[in-house]
Protein backbone atom coordinates (compact mmCIF):
# COMPACT_ATOMS: atom_id res chain seq x y z
CA UNK A 1 0.00 0.00 0.00
CA UNK A 2 3.10 2.49 1.03
CA UNK A 3 4.41 1.69 -2.12
CA UNK A 4 1.64 2.91 -4.45
CA UNK A 5 0.98 5.69 -2.58
CA UNK A 6 4.28 6.74 -2.95
CA UNK A 7 4.03 6.71 -7.31
CA UNK A 8 4.54 9.93 -8.62
CA UNK A 9 2.39 12.30 -9.75
CA UNK A 10 2.40 11.56 -13.39
CA UNK A 11 0.29 8.57 -12.36
CA UNK A 12 -4.06 8.66 -11.95
CA UNK A 13 -4.68 6.49 -8.93
CA UNK A 14 -8.31 4.64 -8.40
CA UNK A 15 -8.25 3.65 -4.60
CA UNK A 16 -10.21 3.04 -1.18
CA UNK A 17 -8.16 5.52 0.32
CA UNK A 18 -9.05 8.22 -2.30
CA UNK A 19 -12.96 8.94 -1.62
CA UNK A 20 -15.29 10.84 -3.66
CA UNK A 21 -15.90 14.30 -1.80
CA UNK A 22 -19.20 12.62 0.27
CA UNK A 23 -21.48 15.70 -0.32
CA UNK A 24 -21.06 16.66 -4.00
CA UNK A 25 -22.77 14.71 -6.91
CA UNK A 26 -20.93 11.74 -8.80
CA UNK A 27 -20.34 14.37 -11.84
CA UNK A 28 -19.40 17.52 -9.46
CA UNK A 29 -16.80 14.98 -7.92
CA UNK A 30 -15.46 14.62 -11.69
CA UNK A 31 -16.03 18.54 -12.84
CA UNK A 32 -14.20 19.66 -10.13
CA UNK A 33 -11.07 18.59 -12.17
CA UNK A 34 -11.35 20.57 -15.47
CA UNK A 35 -12.45 23.27 -13.58
CA UNK A 36 -9.83 23.99 -11.15
CA UNK A 37 -6.79 22.54 -13.45
CA UNK A 38 -7.36 22.98 -16.80
CA UNK A 39 -9.77 26.30 -15.88
CA UNK A 40 -12.60 25.39 -18.30
CA UNK A 41 -15.91 27.27 -17.30
CA UNK A 42 -18.50 25.57 -15.12
CA UNK A 43 -20.81 24.30 -18.13
CA UNK A 44 -17.64 22.82 -20.09
CA UNK A 45 -16.46 21.34 -16.87
CA UNK A 46 -20.24 19.48 -16.25
CA UNK A 47 -20.21 18.76 -20.01
CA UNK A 48 -16.65 16.70 -19.92
CA UNK A 49 -17.78 15.45 -16.92
CA UNK A 50 -21.20 13.71 -18.19
CA UNK A 51 -19.26 12.47 -21.67
CA UNK A 52 -16.54 10.82 -19.21
CA UNK A 53 -19.65 8.84 -17.32
CA UNK A 54 -21.61 8.36 -20.58
CA UNK A 55 -18.36 6.82 -22.05
CA UNK A 56 -17.70 4.70 -19.23
CA UNK A 57 -21.41 3.83 -19.51
CA UNK A 58 -22.74 5.19 -16.29
CA UNK A 59 -24.52 8.48 -17.68
CA UNK A 60 -27.37 7.95 -14.99
CA UNK A 61 -25.03 8.16 -12.29
CA UNK A 62 -24.43 12.38 -12.18
CA UNK A 63 -26.84 13.28 -9.66
CA UNK A 64 -26.05 10.63 -7.37
CA UNK A 65 -23.65 10.91 -4.24
CA UNK A 66 -20.85 8.88 -2.86
CA UNK A 67 -23.34 7.06 0.00
CA UNK A 68 -26.46 6.51 -2.60
CA UNK A 69 -23.80 4.44 -5.05
CA UNK A 70 -23.16 0.70 -5.12
CA UNK A 71 -19.80 -0.25 -5.00
CA UNK A 72 -19.55 -0.61 -8.83
CA UNK A 73 -21.33 2.76 -9.32
CA UNK A 74 -18.22 4.12 -6.90
CA UNK A 75 -15.72 2.34 -8.94
CA UNK A 76 -16.97 3.67 -12.16
CA UNK A 77 -17.45 7.39 -10.49
CA UNK A 78 -13.55 7.19 -9.02
CA UNK A 79 -12.44 6.03 -12.94
CA UNK A 80 -13.80 8.39 -14.58
CA UNK A 81 -12.32 10.80 -12.04
CA UNK A 82 -8.71 9.58 -12.62
CA UNK A 83 -9.48 9.16 -16.53
CA UNK A 84 -10.48 13.17 -16.62
CA UNK A 85 -6.87 13.68 -15.04
CA UNK A 86 -5.28 12.79 -17.91
CA UNK A 87 -2.16 11.54 -17.09
CA UNK A 88 -0.13 9.14 -18.91
CA UNK A 89 -0.27 6.26 -15.97
CA UNK A 90 -3.59 4.60 -14.13
CA UNK A 91 -3.03 2.67 -10.91
CA UNK A 92 -6.27 0.82 -9.70
CA UNK A 93 -5.42 -0.10 -6.35
CA UNK A 94 -6.39 -3.17 -4.28
CA UNK A 95 -9.90 -3.64 -6.56
CA UNK A 96 -11.66 -6.72 -4.21
CA UNK A 97 -11.93 -3.59 -2.02
CA UNK A 98 -13.52 -1.84 -3.69
CA UNK A 99 -15.50 -3.94 -6.15
CA UNK A 100 -16.78 -6.94 -3.73
CA UNK A 101 -19.98 -6.67 -5.64
CA UNK A 102 -19.22 -7.67 -9.05
CA UNK A 103 -16.98 -10.15 -10.19
CA UNK A 104 -14.04 -7.45 -10.99
CA UNK A 105 -11.39 -8.13 -13.53
CA UNK A 106 -14.40 -8.94 -15.89
CA UNK A 107 -15.55 -5.70 -15.27
CA UNK A 108 -12.47 -3.66 -15.12
CA UNK A 109 -11.96 -4.81 -18.12
CA UNK A 110 -15.31 -4.52 -19.74
CA UNK A 111 -14.93 -0.35 -17.84
CA UNK A 112 -10.94 -0.49 -20.11
CA UNK A 113 -13.08 -1.48 -23.44
CA UNK A 114 -15.39 1.34 -23.12
CA UNK A 115 -13.06 3.68 -21.80
CA UNK A 116 -10.68 3.66 -25.29
CA UNK A 117 -7.64 4.91 -23.20
CA UNK A 118 -4.57 5.88 -24.45
CA UNK A 119 -1.66 5.02 -21.37
CA UNK A 120 -1.41 1.88 -19.47
CA UNK A 121 -3.75 0.69 -16.74
CA UNK A 122 -2.19 -1.15 -13.97
CA UNK A 123 -3.53 -2.95 -11.05
CA UNK A 124 -1.81 -3.52 -8.06
CA UNK A 125 -3.36 -6.44 -6.07
CA UNK A 126 -2.61 -8.90 -3.41
CA UNK A 127 -0.63 -12.07 -5.22
CA UNK A 128 -3.22 -14.33 -3.78
CA UNK A 129 -5.78 -12.92 -6.04
CA UNK A 130 -3.94 -13.66 -9.65
CA UNK A 131 -6.12 -16.44 -9.99
CA UNK A 132 -8.64 -14.27 -10.88
CA UNK A 133 -7.05 -12.44 -13.45
CA UNK A 134 -5.86 -15.32 -15.61
CA UNK A 135 -9.75 -16.47 -16.11
CA UNK B 1 6.44 16.89 45.59
CA UNK B 2 5.23 14.80 42.58
CA UNK B 3 1.55 16.42 42.67
CA UNK B 4 3.36 19.61 42.61
CA UNK B 5 5.14 18.49 39.67
CA UNK B 6 2.55 16.67 37.59
CA UNK B 7 0.29 20.04 38.21
CA UNK B 8 2.95 21.99 36.46
CA UNK B 9 3.54 19.51 33.82
CA UNK B 10 -0.09 19.75 33.34
CA UNK B 11 -0.73 23.44 33.06
CA UNK B 12 2.71 23.67 30.61
CA UNK B 13 0.93 20.90 28.40
CA UNK B 14 -1.99 23.22 28.55
CA UNK B 15 -0.24 26.83 27.87
CA UNK B 16 1.77 24.81 24.99
CA UNK B 17 -1.49 23.38 23.52
CA UNK B 18 -3.00 27.10 23.50
CA UNK B 19 0.00 28.26 21.71
CA UNK B 20 0.02 25.71 19.38
CA UNK B 21 -3.71 25.68 18.80
CA UNK B 22 -3.46 29.74 18.37
CA UNK B 23 -0.18 29.68 16.04
CA UNK B 24 -2.10 26.98 13.60
CA UNK B 25 -4.89 29.01 13.11
CA UNK B 26 -2.64 32.22 12.56
CA UNK B 27 -0.34 30.75 10.10
CA UNK B 28 -3.75 28.96 8.18
CA UNK B 29 -5.61 32.82 8.48
CA UNK B 30 -1.83 34.23 6.67
CA UNK B 31 -1.68 31.13 4.12
CA UNK B 32 -5.71 31.91 3.47
CA UNK B 33 -4.79 35.85 3.14
CA UNK B 34 -1.87 35.50 1.09
CA UNK B 35 -4.09 33.17 -1.50
CA UNK B 36 -6.66 35.86 -1.25
CA UNK B 37 -4.21 38.17 -3.05
CA UNK B 38 -3.15 36.06 -5.25
CA UNK B 39 -5.07 36.94 -8.91
CA UNK B 40 -5.31 33.22 -9.83
CA UNK B 41 -7.64 32.49 -6.30
CA UNK B 42 -10.30 34.93 -7.94
CA UNK B 43 -11.50 31.85 -10.83
CA UNK B 44 -14.83 31.49 -11.60
CA UNK B 45 -14.68 28.28 -9.81
CA UNK B 46 -13.93 29.79 -6.37
CA UNK B 47 -16.38 32.52 -7.24
CA UNK B 48 -19.02 30.24 -7.77
CA UNK B 49 -18.15 28.21 -4.26
CA UNK B 50 -17.60 31.12 -2.79
CA UNK B 51 -21.66 32.41 -3.64
CA UNK B 52 -22.79 28.84 -2.08
CA UNK B 53 -21.32 29.60 0.79
CA UNK B 54 -23.18 33.26 1.22
CA UNK B 55 -26.12 30.91 0.30
CA UNK B 56 -25.79 28.44 2.76
CA UNK B 57 -24.92 30.50 5.09
CA UNK B 58 -26.88 33.66 4.85
CA UNK B 59 -29.86 33.39 2.10
CA UNK B 60 -31.21 30.25 3.41
CA UNK B 61 -31.58 31.20 6.60
CA UNK B 62 -32.76 34.67 6.22
CA UNK B 63 -36.12 34.16 6.85
CA UNK B 64 -35.96 32.61 10.31
CA UNK B 65 -32.96 34.90 11.12
CA UNK B 66 -35.41 37.92 10.27
CA UNK B 67 -37.79 36.90 12.57
CA UNK B 68 -35.90 36.25 15.54
CA UNK B 69 -33.98 39.38 15.34
CA UNK B 70 -37.29 41.34 14.60
CA UNK B 71 -38.80 38.84 18.33
CA UNK B 72 -35.22 40.01 20.04
CA UNK B 73 -35.21 43.79 18.91
CA UNK B 74 -39.22 44.43 20.03
CA UNK B 75 -38.56 42.56 23.45
CA UNK B 76 -35.45 44.99 24.13
CA UNK B 77 -36.95 48.20 22.36
CA UNK B 78 -40.09 47.79 24.94
CA UNK B 79 -37.93 46.83 27.73
CA UNK B 80 -35.92 49.35 27.09
CA UNK B 81 -38.94 52.33 26.74
CA UNK B 82 -40.60 51.28 29.72
CA UNK B 83 -37.49 51.53 31.80
CA UNK B 84 -36.66 54.85 30.06
CA UNK B 85 -40.79 56.14 30.65
CA UNK B 86 -40.36 54.81 34.26
CA UNK B 87 -37.09 57.55 34.88
CA UNK B 88 -38.07 59.91 33.36
CA UNK B 89 -35.50 59.39 30.15
CA UNK B 90 -37.76 59.26 26.92
CA UNK B 91 -35.45 61.65 25.27
CA UNK B 92 -32.44 59.10 25.51
CA UNK B 93 -34.72 56.17 25.03
CA UNK B 94 -33.96 55.74 21.31
CA UNK B 95 -30.62 56.84 21.77
CA UNK B 96 -29.91 53.92 23.95
CA UNK B 97 -32.41 51.42 21.62
CA UNK B 98 -29.69 51.88 18.76
CA UNK B 99 -26.27 51.62 21.28
CA UNK B 100 -27.96 48.47 22.88
CA UNK B 101 -29.36 46.76 20.06
CA UNK B 102 -27.69 48.08 17.03
CA UNK B 103 -23.89 48.14 17.64
CA UNK B 104 -24.09 45.08 20.29
CA UNK B 105 -26.75 42.70 20.62
CA UNK B 106 -27.44 42.15 17.57
CA UNK B 107 -23.84 41.58 15.94
CA UNK B 108 -23.63 39.27 19.24
CA UNK B 109 -26.06 37.56 18.37
CA UNK B 110 -25.74 37.26 14.79
CA UNK B 111 -22.31 35.95 15.42
CA UNK B 112 -23.87 32.86 17.93
CA UNK B 113 -26.56 32.56 15.48
CA UNK B 114 -24.02 31.57 12.43
CA UNK B 115 -21.91 29.99 14.20
CA UNK B 116 -24.62 27.59 15.93
CA UNK B 117 -25.79 26.44 12.49
CA UNK B 118 -22.90 26.58 10.25
CA UNK B 119 -20.10 26.66 12.27
CA UNK B 120 -20.88 23.50 13.62
CA UNK B 121 -21.61 22.20 10.55
CA UNK B 122 -18.27 23.34 9.09
CA UNK B 123 -16.32 21.76 12.14
CA UNK B 124 -18.30 18.58 11.19
CA UNK B 125 -17.70 18.53 7.37
CA UNK B 126 -13.74 19.61 7.74
CA UNK B 127 -13.25 16.85 10.68
CA UNK B 128 -15.32 14.01 8.36
CA UNK B 129 -13.33 15.22 4.91
CA UNK B 130 -10.23 14.63 7.43
CA UNK B 131 -11.18 11.26 8.82
CA UNK B 132 -12.27 10.06 5.63
CA UNK B 133 -8.81 10.93 3.55
CA UNK B 134 -10.96 13.76 0.94
CA UNK B 135 -8.78 15.91 1.23
CA UNK B 136 -5.86 13.96 0.18
CA UNK B 137 -8.01 12.86 -2.54
CA UNK B 138 -8.86 16.27 -3.39
CA UNK B 139 -5.00 16.80 -3.25
CA UNK B 140 -3.78 13.81 -5.84
CA UNK B 141 -6.63 15.20 -8.08
CA UNK B 142 -4.90 19.24 -7.98
CA UNK B 143 -7.80 20.84 -6.67
CA UNK B 144 -6.58 22.87 -4.15
CA UNK B 145 -8.52 22.20 -0.35
CA UNK B 146 -7.88 25.81 0.78
CA UNK B 147 -9.55 27.14 -2.81
CA UNK B 148 -12.25 24.78 -3.34
CA UNK B 149 -13.26 24.01 0.55
CA UNK B 150 -11.71 26.88 2.64
CA UNK B 151 -11.59 29.84 1.57
CA UNK B 152 -14.68 30.47 0.33
CA UNK B 153 -15.98 29.49 3.65
CA UNK B 154 -14.41 31.97 5.66
CA UNK B 155 -15.17 34.82 2.63
CA UNK B 156 -18.86 33.80 3.09
CA UNK B 157 -18.79 33.25 6.80
CA UNK B 158 -17.83 37.32 6.56
CA UNK B 159 -19.67 38.54 4.40
CA UNK B 160 -23.01 36.36 6.14
CA UNK B 161 -22.58 37.93 9.49
CA UNK B 162 -21.87 41.47 8.74
CA UNK B 163 -24.80 41.38 5.94
CA UNK B 164 -26.99 39.39 8.51
CA UNK B 165 -26.11 42.09 11.39
CA UNK B 166 -27.00 44.67 9.22
CA UNK B 167 -30.03 43.75 8.07
CA UNK B 168 -31.08 42.95 12.22
CA UNK B 169 -29.61 46.44 12.50
CA UNK B 170 -31.78 47.94 9.76
CA UNK B 171 -34.86 45.97 11.12
CA UNK B 172 -34.26 47.30 14.74
CA UNK B 173 -33.66 50.95 13.49
CA UNK B 174 -37.23 50.97 12.18
CA UNK B 175 -38.80 48.87 14.90
CA UNK B 176 -37.19 51.38 17.14
CA UNK B 177 -38.76 54.11 14.92
CA UNK B 178 -42.16 52.65 15.05
CA UNK B 179 -42.32 52.16 19.02
CA UNK B 180 -41.46 55.33 19.45
CA UNK B 181 -42.86 57.36 17.47
CA UNK B 182 -45.69 55.27 15.40
CA UNK B 183 -47.03 55.44 11.83
CA UNK B 184 -46.02 59.23 12.24
CA UNK B 185 -43.46 60.87 10.21
CA UNK B 186 -43.29 64.04 12.66
CA UNK B 187 -40.36 61.79 15.04
CA UNK B 188 -38.15 61.56 11.14
CA UNK B 189 -36.21 64.67 11.70
CA UNK B 190 -34.89 63.53 15.48
CA UNK B 191 -34.45 60.37 15.20
CA UNK B 192 -32.15 60.14 12.26
CA UNK B 193 -30.87 62.84 13.85
CA UNK B 194 -29.72 60.68 16.70
CA UNK B 195 -28.76 57.82 14.59
CA UNK B 196 -26.20 60.39 12.59
CA UNK B 197 -24.70 61.80 15.72
CA UNK B 198 -24.27 57.86 17.10
CA UNK B 199 -23.02 56.05 13.62
CA UNK B 200 -19.55 58.59 13.42
CA UNK B 201 -16.96 56.89 11.11
CA UNK B 202 -15.12 55.23 13.77
CA UNK B 203 -18.18 54.00 15.29
CA UNK B 204 -19.26 52.73 11.79
CA UNK B 205 -15.74 51.19 10.91
CA UNK B 206 -15.50 49.50 14.54
CA UNK B 207 -19.02 47.82 14.20
CA UNK B 208 -17.82 46.48 10.38
CA UNK B 209 -14.61 45.15 11.61
CA UNK B 210 -16.40 43.74 14.80
CA UNK B 211 -19.14 41.70 12.68
CA UNK B 212 -16.08 41.08 10.33
CA UNK B 213 -14.23 39.18 13.13
CA UNK B 214 -17.01 37.37 14.21
CA UNK B 215 -17.45 35.95 11.01
CA UNK B 216 -14.00 34.86 10.63
CA UNK B 217 -14.28 33.47 14.47
CA UNK B 218 -16.89 31.54 13.20
CA UNK B 219 -15.17 29.74 10.19
CA UNK B 220 -11.78 29.81 10.72
CA UNK B 221 -11.59 28.18 14.47
CA UNK B 222 -14.16 25.11 12.81
CA UNK B 223 -12.12 25.18 9.95
CA UNK B 224 -9.33 24.64 11.85
CA UNK B 225 -10.41 22.48 14.73
CA UNK B 226 -11.54 20.46 12.00
CA UNK B 227 -7.96 19.86 10.38
CA UNK B 228 -6.77 19.16 13.87
CA UNK B 229 -9.15 15.66 14.04
CA UNK B 230 -7.02 12.62 14.42
CA UNK B 231 -7.88 9.75 11.73
CA UNK B 232 -10.17 8.43 13.76
CA UNK B 233 -13.84 8.11 13.37
CA UNK B 234 -15.07 8.51 17.04
CA UNK B 235 -12.74 12.03 17.61
CA UNK B 236 -15.13 13.84 15.09
CA UNK B 237 -17.70 14.41 18.45
CA UNK B 238 -14.78 15.53 20.43
CA UNK B 239 -13.27 18.08 17.85
CA UNK B 240 -16.69 19.55 17.18
CA UNK B 241 -17.11 20.48 20.77
CA UNK B 242 -13.59 21.54 21.18
CA UNK B 243 -13.76 23.84 17.74
CA UNK B 244 -17.44 25.05 19.16
CA UNK B 245 -16.00 26.26 22.45
CA UNK B 246 -13.25 28.02 21.12
CA UNK B 247 -15.62 29.44 18.59
CA UNK B 248 -17.74 30.99 21.54
CA UNK B 249 -14.93 32.50 23.85
CA UNK B 250 -13.38 33.60 20.67
CA UNK B 251 -17.17 35.82 20.03
CA UNK B 252 -17.08 36.94 23.63
CA UNK B 253 -13.74 37.84 23.58
CA UNK B 254 -13.94 39.83 20.25
CA UNK B 255 -17.79 41.37 22.03
CA UNK B 256 -15.30 42.44 25.24
CA UNK B 257 -12.58 43.99 23.46
CA UNK B 258 -14.81 45.87 21.27
CA UNK B 259 -16.69 47.07 24.42
CA UNK B 260 -13.70 47.93 26.40
CA UNK B 261 -12.48 50.12 23.38
CA UNK B 262 -15.84 51.71 23.36
CA UNK B 263 -16.27 53.02 26.50
CA UNK B 264 -12.98 52.03 28.75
Amino acid sequence: MAAVAALPDDVARVAPDLPLRANLSALDNIALIPLYQRHCSAAESVRLAQAMLERLGYADLSPLRDPDMTPAQRFATKLARALILRRPRLVIDHPGAMLYDVPYPAFIRQLAERAEMTGTWEIFDFGWNQALYRA
Amino acid sequence: MNFLAASIESLGAKVVGWFTVGYSMFAFLVQASLLLLEPATWNRATFDVVVKQVYFTAVQILHVFLGYAMVISWLFITIILSTARDFGLTEFASEMTIRVLVLELLPFLTALFVALRSGSAINTEVALMRVNNELDALAHCKVPPMQFEFLPRLIGGVVSVVTLAGLAGLLAILMGYLAIYGMNAAGFEPYTRTIAKIFDFRIMAGLIVKCALFGLAVTLIPVTAGLETPKKLFMVPVSVLRGMMRVFFAIVAIEVVSLALKYI
